[in-house]
């Protein structure tokens, strides 16, 4: 009944057809932009944005949070997911709830609080100067610091959901038995539960990696122009200079830097089978 | 006590993740002038004044508008599009998916600056209209993914059962199927909804005159003045959007399909 | 025989570049009962889903009641199928999936009312109107699955896997209800089966299917009895099969000499065919096990192991011990090759 071609790509092809047309044609056409040039094909857009040294800094900058933010999102998810996934079914749904909730709420939102924590005026700032640590108040904002916490306020709730439907699939006793056969703790986690998790990982540490690394809003209102990200980099040199090659570059790092991270990241966790 | 470590870590993590958010709620109902918490003294009038700025609501009227009818348009070309790949062995089928999943992977302000310069500019599209053609394009992966989950627990011989009886292909969609994968429809269009009216770097761009959506508009505020009339607007666009979930999960029990 | 209800002349059935059902002809009485029987991958889903309409034939002509169906789209042929897993739809209360049918008919309120109960009420269903198909167990789906097809009147009901996701006992009580519909409607059946009791138990005429064609076709007694090929014969319950040659049974294993002249190239002998404790051969009795009214042993043989039963009333012979059998001519089935 489902034999006809025909039919079925007359259903798919508009969706097909509409994001090809308003999505892959226009990116393709700004990730080529920089490797045009009057003469024919280059590389020159790419030496001249690595020749800089402010270019090279944000890069490192952006890798290095990106890397930071998706680890420490996996130690903590670890914790949390595994806690979470002894509780009680009830007390586990609404754990759940509570986890993927913030997901609903703007981001704007929840980035803006962290100028009400660490702004001047701010809670860590009080406690700071009340506690006499300090006769004036910190520069909390518009530091790496407050652009990872940022960050990972946003991403981890990605690693925690990822880790927790992998952890579902533990087989309920096997814990237990490798305790009973005599694993430490430490090797529980390392020999039954990562290798059981590992795909949770690996689905987990893209999300947070890409989503810290392509996030504008958090290094906009968290770092300013201080603390700029491949994003706001991005933003600037269009809004500022025009610069639409830089654009082009940073929009093809983007890219080929999400999909590295997923491709190591597989690649880890086959390796370790 | 191995129960005890268990909460508190669970206690920890969900403070980091929630407590900014109440913290957001308080410092919008400061009574003073500057952003500040503990706020100095209680009162509604940031909460109020937020109704009054002329720029917020008219920002607010075109991320609803985008989110509501992006939203739909994604339905409109995903459910197609997600039954197509889900009942029918197509030549190239993994290619349509790539295509339809591709906006999901590249990030959203690289689509906006696409946009604003092949489509705006050299095609005389309006703003509004980019922005509407964005945030379709944006939801339609999320779309064709909840509406495929559902699809997938709905066994196809019911729709030849459907036809048996006298059904034409159109009718078994519509009496069969439609009915059946309702719940994943309603979930799609949820998270469409506020995936497309939180979306931030997909607009970035796509500005003008104007025309600006709310987050953006915020941002922009930001820049001005720190008061504590856009905590008290987050506040209420949190609450709105927690409305909305909540009202899903009791309706349909939507965490299963994020 | 009388004028074929259901015709398959030449149906040639096809996925992509695999043929299925190659040049398939069949012709089905009105009224009868007949089943499809054979291994998973034989075609006889296949061949069902065609007449069905579910599947354009890639050649070949179907025709029911004498009009040419082959073109005729599955809407508008007037067959019922009860799929094996039902396929009930579970957004609708049990009256309303019968009355599915017949509300696209656009018939008046009062008639789909009484035919969906008169139809609920033949499967011994009344009662259960309100209920999801969730909130009906297996058996009561299947019911309601065969009242959903009968209540549209088809021409021919076709049923794939009947009495498959049942229980041994419901499978008895299903089997005796599908008679009885079947009796008490006149409706034409064609039913899918790969258990050979089950085609046996039921079908007016069976059609034993491999690979797409027909093996053999008859009477449940003339495939029991007389199953013609080595094929039929073990889908029959022949479970000792060889072939013969030259005075000599021969097997994979090995070969012993035959008693008497064969007419045919194999020969085949149920369990129940081969006697126990006297004979021209011997052999080593492997496994024994009680089967109530009879005593099933495995006899180790120069053709490999040997299936017998032995009557409950003989002397058990233990494990490992040597045992006098025979392969007597006159429960030997002669089958071409």
């Amino acid at each position: 009944m489902f034999s006809s071609t025909r039919e079925g790509l007359a259903l798919a092809l508009p969706a097909a057809i509409f994001a090809l047309l308003l999505f892959i044609v226009p990116v393709g056409i700004l990730l080529s932009e920089a490797f045009q040039s009057d003469t024919g094909w280059t590389l020159q857009g790419y030496v001249d944005f690595f020749a800089k040294p402010l270019n090279q800094t944000v890069f490192l900058r952006t890798l290095k949070l990106g890397v930071l933010v998706a680890g420490t999102a996996a130690v903590i998810g670890y914790a949390a997911a595994f806690s979470i996934s002894n509780l009680s079914p009830v007390a586990r749904g609404r754990v759940f709830g509570l986890i993927i909730l913030p997901l609903m709420i703007s981001p704007v939102a929840r980035t803006y609080a962290w100028i009400v924590i660490l702004g001047r005026t701010g809670i860590v700032n009080d406690a700071i100067i009340g506690l006499g640590l300090s006769e004036t108040p910190i520069r909390l904002l518009f530091t790496e610091t407050a652009v990872f916490l940022g960050l990972l306020q946003l991403f981890m709730p990605l690693m925690i959901i990822s880790l927790l439907s992998a952890m579902e699939n533990i087989p309920r006793d096997v814990i237990p038995a490798a305790r009973v056969l005599g694993a430490s703790w430490f090797q529980v986690f390392f020999k039954v539960i990562l290798p059981l998790t590992k795909e949770g990982l690996v689905v987990g540490g893209t999300l947070v990696f890409t989503g810290a690394l392509t996030a504008y809003i958090t290094p906009a209102i968290l770092g300013g122009s201080k603390v700029l990200m491949l994003e706001t980099l991005l933003y600037q040199r269009v809004n500022v200079a025009n610069d639409f090659v830089s654009a082009s570059v940073i929009a093809m790092i983007l890219i080929v830097m999400s999909f590295a991270a997923n491709l190591l990241l597989k690649r880890i966790a086959t390796a370790r089978k | 006590m191995k129960n005890l470590t268990a909460w508190a870590i669970i206690g920890a993590t969900l403070t980091f993740l929630i407590g900014p958010f109440i913290i957001i709620i308080f410092a919008g109902a400061s009574a003073g002038e500057a952003l500040a918490f503990p706020p100095d003294g209680l009162s509604l009038r940031w909460y109020l004044k937020v109704f009054t700025i002329e720029s917020f609501r008219q920002s607010f009227v075109l991320s609803m508008g985008l989110a509501v009818f992006g939203t739909l348009a994604a339905l409109l070309l995903g459910v197609p599009a997600a039954y197509a790949l889900n009942r029918y062995d197509l030549p190239g089928a993994e290619t349509i998916r790539t295509i339809v999943a591709s906006p999901i992977i590249v990030p959203g302000i690289i689509v906006g600056l696409a946009l604003l310069r092949y489509l705006v500019i050299p095609l005389n599209f309006t703003v509004t209209m980019a922005l509407f053609l964005a945030h379709t394009a944006l939801v339609l992966p999320y779309a064709v993914r909840v509406v495929s989950s559902s699809l997938n627990n709905l066994r196809s011989d019911m729709e030849e059962a459907a036809v048996l009886l006298g059904c034409s292909r159109v009718q078994a969609f519509t009496k069969v199927v439609l009915p059946n994968i309702r719940g994943g429809v309603l979930a799609a269009f949820i998270l469409g909804f506020v995936t497309s009216f939180n979306q931030v770097p997909v607009s970035l761009f796509l500005s003008g005159p104007g025309v600006r959506t709310l987050p953006i508009d915020m941002l922009a505020y930001m820049e001005i003045t720190y008061d504590p009339s856009v905590a008290a607007l987050s506040a209420l666009l949190a609450f709105m959007s927690l409305a909305i979930v909540f009202v899903a999960e009791r309706l349909l029990g939507f965490s299963r399909y994020v | 025989m009388s004028e074929p209800f259901v015709s398959l002349s030449n149906l040639t059935l096809s996925y992509g570049d695999t043929v299925a059902v190659p040049a398939l002809d069949l012709d089905v009485v009105e009224g009868e009962l007949i089943a499809l029987l054979g291994p998973s991958g034989c075609g006889k889903t296949t061949t069902m889903r065609a007449i069905a309409g579910l599947l354009s034939p890639t050649s070949g002509r179907i025709s029911i009641d004498g009009r040419d169906v082959t073109r005729v789209a599955a809407n508008k042929r007037g067959i019922g199928l009860v799929f094996q897993s039902y396929a009930l739809f579970p957004h609708l209360s049990a009256f309303e999936n019968v009355a599915f049918g017949l509300r696209l008919q656009k018939l008046p309120e009062a008639e789909i009312r009484s035919r969906t109960e008169a139809g609920i009420a033949t499967v011994g269903l009344a009662g259960f109107e309100g209920r999801k198909p969730a909130e009906m167990s297996g058996g009561q789906q299947q019911r309601l699955a065969l009242a959903r097809s009968l209540v549209m009147e088809p021409k021919v009901l076709l049923l794939d896997e009947p009495l498959s996701n049942l229980d041994a006992r419901l499978r008895l009580e299903m089997r005796t209800e599908l008679q009885r519909v079947q009796k008490k409607t006149g409706v034409t059946m064609v039913f899918v089966t790969h258990d050979q009791a089950e085609a046996l138990a039921l079908a007016d005429r069976i059609v034993l299917m491999k690979d797409g064609k027909i093996e053999q076709l008859g009477t449940p007694h003339e495939l029991y009895a007389e199953p013609a090929t080595a094929f039929a014969a073990e889908f029959m319950g022949f479970e000792n099969i060889f072939r013969a040659e030259g005075g000599n049974l021969v097997s994979d294993h090995g070969q012993m000499p035959l008693g008497f002249a064969a007419a045919a190239p194999m020969l085949a002998w149920r369990p129940s065919g081969v006697v126990v404790g006297e004979g021209p051969f011997r052999g080593t009795v492997s496994a024994s096990s009680f089967a109530g009214g009879h005593r099933e042993y495995v006899i180790e043989t120069p053709l490999g192991p040997i299936k017998a039963d032995a009557p409950i009333e003989s002397a058990e012979v233990p494990l490992g011990e040597s045992v006098a059998f025979d392969l007597p001519e006159t429960t030997a089935r002669a089958l071409a090759a």
